[in-house]
């Protein structure tokens, strides 16, 4: 008899019941997670009357674009998209080549103290960005590059260094020397990488008589299709949501999203606009409009690069 | 006359690799080491803003002493988030394993759930996350939407209670349920590694166990798990470091605080040096317990 229920279960019920939890948990799952943006949505697209109308749980009676073209002028939309596009693709593609050159390095040369120095290169980032920011201000304020600008202006009598500070260069001169934010992750993600490649492609190279830096940048680059999209993609998304950096290198002289975003609250209830608002029904829904105008973009690169991105995880094989 | 062409192989193999790593080693230098050292310079001084510049006076160990033995917000906001990561790490560690061993199957709408799951990687940020916290987090809790059943822990409480269990492990209960957004939005990149690290493992493995008579459940806790404890240890360092350096954090606030709104830049640099090092030992003390259970696959 128990035989016979477990060739029952094993034959006919265990694939149902099995796929049957499997879409329960996952549809679980994805409700968590699309939950904050169906909210924002779904806030956004309404009136304010209706935020605490209880016959309306998801979708609004009456749908009102206000709530964009009101937050679009607050935030200076345009304004912030530009910059936080030249910080994030700036960044992003400086990280790519920089990382993936460094990593490169790390992955097929010995050299010596090559094992120390990639332990430093994971201290970057161990270590908090709070305990040297101040140093790095006062460098980036006062940016003279190993007093090199100090000798130039000798000879030349110009400046003897120049501020960073408001200028795209503060981000763009840490991610250029593969020591910009988490620069330290896309090392070690391309290390990975080209660890895992094979050897021939390089030995083929190398007959065919190309240099090391010819077999990098015409070979090993090209090949690490999917680990560059996964890099890119980090390095603009986490460029994209940095607000600490942000605020100290751009602060209000060039607004991104994170910045405009975090003080839109505020900007909408301030008397700098030509309407103050001080509902806070009207605020809460302006809000979830401002949150998703911020992401949008965001989320239109991610939907299109998003199958690169999901086939890398297969092959970046870390191991 | 030096020549590129006469050096022997190994030597010109060592002189690329050290061309490949010196823009690193620049930047290093340029925005790590030296303010690193600046800082750890400031720790040990009075810094004060004069009209004439940064000014500082040298007072030993005194900044240290201060944030030890004197300062009570320090101690605490450190203490907290060390018990945080108590949390944080197991769960999200559970979390993200088990997310990613649901991906990795081939089912029916795996790529839009693949899509989905990464959603944190891309949207969670510092500022969109304390919005969603503050408003969409709450307004549950208000009781406004129906998600009251899932983030709320009331009712569970309740239950909880009746069961005998005591007011402390209610509270940990608690706790855990009340993290639970903010944790699942911030394993994706958790995810993301697990999932890679289940795609490397080598399907060899499987085969050879199934035609042996395992079962998937056996499968999981001989091949999947020790074969992932690589990737494990990755995941809890990172989790780690993310957690302690995240800008909602109590300690990172204080620091920031500290010198930015009390002007207080030596103390702050002494504060945070403290903080680091704590990190550090964390970390070695993690790295030490648990290097002799990783498994190393032979290849």
């Amino acid at each position: 008899m128990n035989a016979r229920l477990q060739g029952i279960w094993n034959k006919r019920l265990r694939t149902p019941i099995v796929s049957a939890i499997r879409y329960a948990v996952l549809a679980v799952l994805a409700y968590q997670l699309l939950y904050p943006l169906l909210y924002m949505l779904s806030m956004a697209l309404r009136r304010p009357e209706e935020v605490t109308d209880p016959s309306v749980i998801w979708i609004p009676k009456t749908f009102s674009l206000q709530n964009f073209t009101d937050t679009l002028r607050v935030m200076d939309f345009w304004d912030a998209f530009a910059n936080s596009m030249y910080v994030g693709v700036g960044c992003g593609l400086l990280d790519v080549v920089s990382c993936a050159f460094v990593a490169y390095g790390f992955a097929r040369f010995r050299f010596p103290f090559s094992n120390v120095l990639f332990a430093l290169v994971i201290l970057t980032l161990v270590v908090p960005v709070q305990t040297i920011i101040l140093p790095l201000y006062a460098d980036m304020k006062y940016f003279d590059a190993f007093g090199l600008m100090k000798l130039w202006s000798a000879v030349t009598g110009g400046p003897g260094s120049i501020s960073l500070i408001g200028k795209y260069a503060s981000f763009y001169l840490p991610s250029l020397f593969a020591m910009g934010l988490r620069s330290g992750l896309y090392i070690f993600i391309f290390r990975q990488f080209f660890a895992g490649m094979p050897k021939e492609l390089e030995d083929a190279a190398y007959v065919d008589g190309y240099g090391p830096f010819k077999t990098f940048f015409r070979i090993m680059l090209p090949n690490a299709k999917n680990a560059v999209i996964t890099v890119f993609l980090f390095s603009f998304v986490w460029h994209w949501n940095e607000y600490y950096l942000s605020n100290l290198w751009l602060g209000n002289l060039k607004k991104n999203f994170a910045i405009a975003l975090s003080s839109l609250r505020v900007d909408l209830q301030s008397v700098v606009n030509v309407q103050t608002i001080s509902d806070p029904l009207v605020v809460l829904t302006r809000i979830q409009a401002g949150a998703l105008l911020s992401i949008l973009p965001l989320l239109v690169l991610y939907l299109v690069t998003q199958r690169y991105f999901t086939d890398s995880v297969e092959h970046v094989g870390i191991k | 006359m030096f020549r590129l062409q006469t050096m022997p192989y190994p030597k010109k193999k060592q002189l690329y690799g050290l061309l490949f790593i010196l823009p690193w080693a620049i930047g290093f230098v340029l925005f790590f080491a030296g303010p690193l050292v600046t800082s750890l310079k400031y720790a040990f001084h009075n810094m004060e803003m004069t009209p004439a510049g940064l000014k500082g006076k040298f007072i030993g160990w005194e900044n240290f002493r201060y944030a030890i033995f004197k300062d009570p917000e320090f101690i605490r906001e450190a203490a907290n988030s060390f018990v945080n990561i108590l949390y944080a790490v197991p769960l999200i560690l559970v979390y993200a394993l088990f997310v990613a061993v649901l991906l990795k199957n081939n089912f029916r709408g795996r790529g839009f759930m693949r899509a989905v799951a990464f959603l944190p990687v891309i949207i969670a940020s510092g500022v969109l996350m304390d919005i969603l916290k503050e408003d969409v987090f709450s307004q549950g809790m208000r009781g406004g939407v129906d998600s009251v059943y899932l983030f709320g822990g009331g009712g569970i409480e309740g239950v909880l209670t009746e069961l005998g269990f005591g007011p402390k492990l209610i509270e940990v209960f608690n706790n855990v349920i009340a993290r639970i957004f903010d944790l699942t939005w911030r394993s994706g990149v958790q995810v993301l590694l697990f999932l890679a690290g289940l795609h490397a493992i080598s399907g060899d493995l499987y085969e050879a166990s199934s035609v042996e008579g395992a079962r998937p459940w056996e499968q999981f806790w001989k091949i999947t798990l020790p074969m992932l404890t690589p990737i494990m240890l990755l995941n809890i360092v990172y989790t780690i470091i993310d957690t302690f350096t995240d800008y909602g954090n109590g300690v990172i606030l204080m620091i920031y605080d500290t010198a930015f709104s009390q002007v207080r830049f030596g103390y702050s640099s002494a504060l945070s040096w403290l903080y680091c090092l704590a990190i550090g030992l964390f970390l070695g003390i993690v790295y030490l317990l648990l290097r002799k259970r990783i498994v190393h696959s032979q290849d």
